[in-house]
Parts: C-alpha cells; structure tokens; sequence
C-alpha cells in the first residue's frame, strides 16, 4: 500500500508559508549545507542552487540507475532538494559570474559547505558577498570552521562524528565503535546550520544586520557529546560505551531484542516495577516478575545478561510488530526496530500525519518524500515538486528574478556563460 | 555580544524539551524552567559529581540547562496552575513537553489562552495527533521506531542493531523544536501573530537515516548495517583500524583517493613508512578513474594496503598524516579528547563555566554554530532545584514573602 497526502494546494485560503519572502543563493552541496536549505524551501523559501556541470553536485550521481546517462535520476538527489529551484553558472565566465553577483545581491542568504577557503578563492570571501550586499547573511558549514590551526582538514559525515566522539559513543563496550550508519553529523550540521539561519534573520529583523557565520561540521557533533565532556572534567571519567543498554539513568531492562523473522528486532524497556511485571506478563512468563534475581531494579542491573537473555528466550517467538502491540496495550514502552519499508508502508502513526507527502520530477515522475517534523497552526510546510533538473530554472530565475530578457538568457546559454 | 535571541522570552515546561530550551537560551533569551517540586528527570539521570546522587549535582542536568533560570510549581493544584498562567502571561514562547494532552487536562493548555501574539511548541514522541500519540517510549524505544538502529551495528547480524548513546532522539526533536520556534518568531514578526508548533519526536528521528529512505523509495531495498561505516544494500570494505595506541583510526571510503594528485601523495606517504607494497605500480592508480563496480578488486587492494599501514602508527598520526594530503581520516575519539585538541581553542569554542557541587572552573562546548555578529555566551550555570523561585515568583510576579511560604507549605512551588 502506498500513502499520500497532497499537502501542497491550490487552493487560495491556504496557510501562508513562513519564510514566503526569504531568497537564498544555495552554493551546497552533498547532504549537510542542502539539508539545511531544504528545511528553509520546505517553509517557504525561494531557494536558488547554483550548479555548474564541471564541478557537479556529486550526489547527483548517489543511488541512481547505473545505465542511465543523466544527472537527473538520483533519487537520493531528489529527496534533499525538492522545492529548490536550479540554475547553472560558469564562474570562469564573466557574465556567468555576474548572474551569480545579481543573485547574491538580491538574495538575504548565501550558503555553502565547501572545505574551507574554497568559496574564498572561487571569488566570494564574506568582504566580497558584503559588498554586492550589505546585510547578507553568509553560512559557511565546512568541516572545521574558517578559524583556527587546523581549518584546512576535510570532512565527510562519518569522519566528523569519529573526531566528534559520535562514533566512539555507539556500540558494543567489548568491540569497536559502531559509529552511526549513515553520515548522521550530515543532518545534524544541517540542522544547526538552519537554526543558524533563523537566528541571524531574527537579529537582522531587531538591528539590520546580517553577518557571518562559521560553523564546523566536528563542533555539531562536538555539542552532543557535552555531557561525557563534563563528567571527564569533574569526575575524571573517561567515556566507555553501553551497548544498548542505559548507565543513566541506571534501569533495566533496557536493550533491543531478537524476534521471529529474518533480522527483526524489538526495543523494550521498563522504567518502573509495574512496567516490569507487565513486560512478564505481555511475553507469557509473568513468573519471571518473581525471580529474586530479578526482583528490583538494582537486582536486574547486576544480572542484565542474565536478564536478556531471559527475556530473548522469549521474543524470539513472537513476530515483532505483534510483541509491540501487546506490550504497549500493558504500558510497557516497546518499539519494533524499523526499517524504512516499516516506516512508509506499515506504520500508521506517519500515515495519518502525512510525513511521506508525493511530489512529480522532471524525469523521475512521482515520488514520496520526507516531510517536515513540525506542524504549524497557522502557517504550513510544502513540497511542491521535486529537485530541479541540472539548469532547470536558469530562465525564470534570470528574467523573473535578476532582471534578463528572453535574448539576454538566449545569449548566455550559447557562449556558454550558464 | 549579546546573543541574537536576545529579549524573547521563554517558558519550558516537560522533560523532552530540554535540547530546544537550552539552544534558545544558550542563544539569549530569557527562558525560565518550570520543575515540579520533586525536580525535573534529568536531576535524577547520572553522571553526577563526584557520583554522589543528588538533584543539584546532575552533570546531565547541568549540560542541558545552561543559561535557564528555574522555578519550582505544581501546576495540579489550581494555585500552581494560576502561577503557570502568569507565567505564561509574561512568555513570547512556551516549550511544552509535558505530553499530550496533559495541560490540557488540567486546562492551562494552549487552548485556555487567549493570547494571539504567543508561541507555544509541543513536543512530544509521536505529535499531538494520531493513533500513537499516546504510546509509551523511552529515547531507545523513539529510535528503534524513527529507524537509526537498523542502519547502525555490525557486519555480524548476530549483533543487535545499536541505539547511540547520547538521546539523540531529544536532539533531533529540540533541533527541529528550535526551527519550528524561530521560524514562528520570524512569522510573528511579519504578522503580528503566534501560533501552536507541533514537533514529533517519531517524525523528527524518521526523517533523519540519510540513505534509507532513497533506497526503499527508489529500488525498494533494504540497507544492511556494516562495522562503523554506510548502511547499503552493498558491502563495503572496512574503515576503521585499530592503532598502536588502542584507539581507532578512520579511513573514509577505505582509502582510495578521488583524484591522481592525492592518489600519489598518498603513494608517497606510504612509502615514507616502507608500507607502500607494490602501489607504485601506475596499474593501481587507474583505479582513481574507474567506475568502482568495475574495478572491485583494485580498490580492495588499495583499502587492504592503506589498512595495514594505519595499524603501525598511533590514531592521532594517522588523522593527521591523511588530512596532510588532504584524505578524510579521523581519529575516533572519545568526546573528551577533543578538550586537549588547540584547534577548538583557536575557534574559541570552550566557554568557561561552573557546574553546582564543583569547585573548580569547567569547559562547555559553546555552541554548533559560531556567530560574527552576536555571540552564544555562558550567563548562568543550570539552576538548583527552585533556585529562583523568589526572585521569580516575588520579584517579577509581585507575590509578598508569607504568600510565598504558604504555597511553599501547600506544596505548590
């Protein structure tokens, strides 16, 4: 079964959208900088993601058919930069290089994730972006900031989270890190990065100002590890991981366990005694709630291996979904390990909010998306189509928005300045 | 530099709310955390310092309340509810995490005022709608439903998909709480009105498995966990090596170059350290130009070679020694490793503060995202349980000292 939901109408009584007003030229690229453009497009911005077919968006090679010739058919594309409009510019060109300084001139914020310096020496240091326009907002996400000794250093997604601590906190105590298994500081830079920006709106909207700001990719992951940070400091407790289950708050159980199936997992937890004895109940072993070894919550955290495996014993008969089902009619918090076909062909609860909205591309044709974790009363988040084809939107960018005729634009694209 | 959220106001009230209530503050807002009189969750989550349990010496506490000031209320009984309202009464924005429906039920939900201009963010596991909105969770239990597990383990499936340490289930909820609340600041600016932000918790943590989704939409396949690296359909080779130090390495991709130049610095490199084995041969660096589904085998070859190498030196040098020829290595560090790394102090990115139960000074991370113009900046430690219940309650509500000991004697503050 498929589920939809049109979220994006015609009808003119709809909610405004929030950002309705607010111009970005988008220089980002891979996942980090357009996960955060993409949440500003999401609301409502007008979002201009400038490409060049000599340096391309490698992302729009990711997942794609093997065979197919175009860079149009990456779905993993697609998902990160539907709403955005895309426009090419050849920066060795000047009258490529002058649609770019229109836009950045007419545009609140520019951003990029290039290593640092890079956008610098393509022509656009901050200086530069300040005088084609003196209350840009300039977002630079690269891997170690603009500042500092080691700003040269590149990043991917996993290789931040090892310098972070991300990696070293996951995983099994007596094996090597697990780290995470996708580029998780990709969308968590991206994450601030759109805060960042909301931020700097905010305080260009109380003094007129806009600024720059320079993130690191590392410093977000930096931030989730604060609280190890501070037991080193105080208690001089070096980080040790937990596996799956929880030092704090101390309880158990706590872990994810095997079920019927091939690779089907539950996560079961109980916080409290009543919880613990329903846990019993729900897997049909309510004696296991009078075993002296697993009378207390003390008890059963000095005999955790002792513990899940007792309760393994058990939901490993049990299909997952059914387990979960039976557990939270007891109160005890359960939750199947899902995969993504779970998440957008099972669970009801992403249904019947709408989170997978459908949107039509140039060439992929219709496609679901992820949508927006916020639900606002009176305003609302769209997806109106999907990623732009490379260069999809060069002409109405250039005469609705940066003031070229149909000639101009013709011109252009034959001496390849475009 | 004062923060750019200086002069709003805030209210944070539940115990998911946290990540959102610190990064407003921390930004400069004026945010005041109501606590029930036994104390937040977080008082009773370790660390704690020096490990002696007690609400005041929580470390987690500390972390995730920064720049808050805190009141004690129990807004179940009608005296603390009218103290919620005028609380209320003075807040541009209320975080509200308490579950849903639950200030409802005691009719000091966002429904009960009628306040046009005010903000007010739920936050809660599943939104305030839908059949499981009112399912019990735990951070555990929030990313085995939103995904992450299933893209994050071992090449052994024996092994069971990994929860992160770290509730990274409330950091993707406050992040998108944060977005939801500046973007309805900045709507308020432009229209004069606030309106109710519903986050979820589910859809903030389902949306955030990167590959995943592309994979089950577009060739309905499934990703496969793999040894601290991408979940995918396919197998890679590993990326991570144990150094002569006991720490682990990271090598991004195994280790082939993307391009001729750094093919040969990389050459270079190895063979400084006698490990280059025959990749000098120019047959292997033809690998840099070929589609990897064609040239399997070299790239194995390349990954096994650079792999070998990263066990014979410490983590730290191999990070280094690959970032001077500009390569993607890491050292996987524990979180407080980087305290010691001169790099963040360049950026200025520790700021000093205390901790309650402490002596000395500490380091906090000051934030993800380093402005130019305006600055995060640590004003306040967290606070101690209904530290700042008079200057609140009497200083700023009016309330006189009897009238602030009797609701203290009836347990409401």
């Amino acid at each position: 079964m498929r589920w939809s939901v049109v979220v994006s109408e015609t009808a003119g009584d709809q909610k405004p959208l929030p950002l309705d007003g607010v111009r970005i030229c988008d220089f980002s690229w891979i996942v980090a900088g357009p996960q955060a453009t993409r949440i500003f497009a999401d609301l409502g911005a007008e979002v201009v993601k400038v490409e060049n077919e000599s340096h391309l968006d490698s992302i729009r090679l990711a997942l794609r058919d093997p065979q197919a010739g175009s860079y149009n058919q990456s779905g993993f594309h697609n998902n990160f930069h539907r709403n955005k409009l895309g426009i090419t510019a050849n920066l060795y060109h000047p009258e490529g290089r002058e649609v770019v300084e229109k836009l950045i001139a007419t545009s609140d914020i520019v951003v990029e994730n290039f290593s640092a310096g890079a956008f610098a020496r393509m022509g656009f240091s901050y200086e530069r972006l300040v005088e084609l326009n003196p209350k840009i907002i300039y977002l630079s996400l690269s891997g170690f900031g603009h500042v500092g000794r080691d700003s040269s250093y590149v990043t991917w997604g996993p290789t931040a989270a090892g310098v972070s601590g991300a990696t070293m906190m996951s995983g099994m105590p007596d094996d090597e890190p697990a780290g995470w298994g996708y580029s998780y500081l990709d969308h968590t830079a991206g994450f601030y990065g759109a805060i960042a920006l909301l931020m700097a709106l905010h305080h260009r909207n109380q003094t007129g100002e806009g600024q720059h700001i320079d993130m690191s990719q590392v410093e977000t992951g930096m931030v989730l590890g604060g609280v190890p940070m501070l037991d080193y400091q105080v208690n001089n407790r070096e980080y040790t991981r937990v596996g799956n289950h929880s030092r704090w708050p101390a309880i158990a159980p706590h872990a994810i366990y095997r079920c019927a199936g091939d690779d089907r997992w539950i996560a079961i937890v109980a916080e409290t005694e009543e919880q613990w004895r329903e846990l019993c109940a729900g897997l049909g072993v309510a004696d296991l709630a009078n075993d002296a070894r697993f009378a207390t919550n003390e008890a059963r955290l000095a005999e955790q291996e002792a513990l899940d495996a007792a309760i393994i014993e058990r939901t490993r008969e049990f299909d997952p979904h059914e387990l979960m089902y039976t557990l939270q009619a007891r109160g005890v918090p359960a939750g199947v390990c899902q995969t993504m076909e779970d998440r957008m062909e099972v669970d009801p609860q992403l249904a019947d909010r709408g989170f997978y909205p459908t949107a039509p591309h140039g060439e992929l044709g219709e496609h679901r998306f992820e949508g927006l974790p916020i639900t606002f009363s009176e305003a609302r988040w769209r997806i109106d189509r999907g990623a732009p084809l490379l260069g999809e939107d060069g002409h109405r960018v250039l005469t609705e928005m940066l003031g070229y005729s149909d000639e101009d634009f013709a011109r252009l694209l034959a001496e390849a300045a475009l | 530099m004062a923060g750019p959220l200086v002069g709003l106001h805030v209210v944070e009230i539940g115990n998911r709310g946290e990540v959102a209530g610190k990064l407003l503050a921390d930004a400069g807002a004026e945010l005041i955390r109501v606590e029930p009189p036994s104390g937040a969750r977080s008082r009773g989550t370790g660390p704690f310092v020096n490990d002696q349990r007690d609400p005041n010496a929580s470390l987690h506490y500390a972390y995730l309340n920064t720049n808050k000031r805190g009141v004690t209320l129990d807004v179940e009984q009608s005296e603390g509810a009218d103290l919620w309202r005028r609380l209320v009464a003075g807040a541009d924005i209320v975080l509200d995490s308490a579950g849903p429906g639950v200030l409802d039920a005691l009719s000091i939900g966002y429904d009960s005022f009628d306040d046009d201009a005010l903000i007010w963010c739920a936050i809660t596991p599943f939104g305030l709608t839908g059949p499981r909105r009112d399912w019990a969770v735990t951070d555990l239990v929030s990313v085995a439903l939103g995904g992450p597990p299933m893209s994050t383990g071992y090449d052994d499936h024996d092994v069971p998909p990994i929860r992160s340490d770290g509730e990274h289930s409330l950091a993707m909820g406050g992040e998108y709480a944060t977005i939801g609340v500046i973007t309805a600041v900045l709507h308020r600016t432009a229209t004069g009105r606030g309106q109710l932000v519903d986050v979820s918790i589910h859809e903030a943590v389902s949306g955030t498995t990167e590959g995943a989704f592309p994979n089950w939409e577009y060739n309905q396949g499934h990703v496969q966990r793999q040894t601290a690296r991408h979940a995918s359909p396919v197998i890679s080779p590993p990326w991570q090596h144990m150094a002569t130090d006991g720490d682990y390495s990271m090598v991004h991709g195994g280790g082939t170059p993307r391009s001729k130049e750094i093919y040969d610095r990389l050459v270079g490199w190895l063979e400084e350290n006698d490990a280059a084995e025959d990749l000098a041969d120019p047959k292997w660096a033809e690998v840099v130009f070929t589609d990897p589904r064609s040239a399997a085998d070299a790239r194995a070859h390349i990954v096994d070679v650079v792999g070998s190498m990263m066990e014979t030196m410490t983590a730290d040098e191999a990070y280094r020694g690959g970032q001077a020829i500009h390569m993607p290595f890491a050292h996987v560090r524990r979180p407080e490793q980087n305290l010691d790394d001169p790099h963040w102090a360049d950026r200025d990115f520790w700021v000093e503060g205390e901790v309650s139960g402490y002596e000395g000074a500490v380091r906090y991370p000051r934030a993800p995202y380093r402005f130019t113009k305006s600055q995060v900046e640590f004003r306040r430690r967290a606070p101690l349980l209904g530290e700042h219940n008079t200057e609140v309650y009497g200083g700023e509500l009016g309330l006189d000292a009897a009238e602030l000991t009797r609701l203290a004697k009836a347990g409401a503050i």
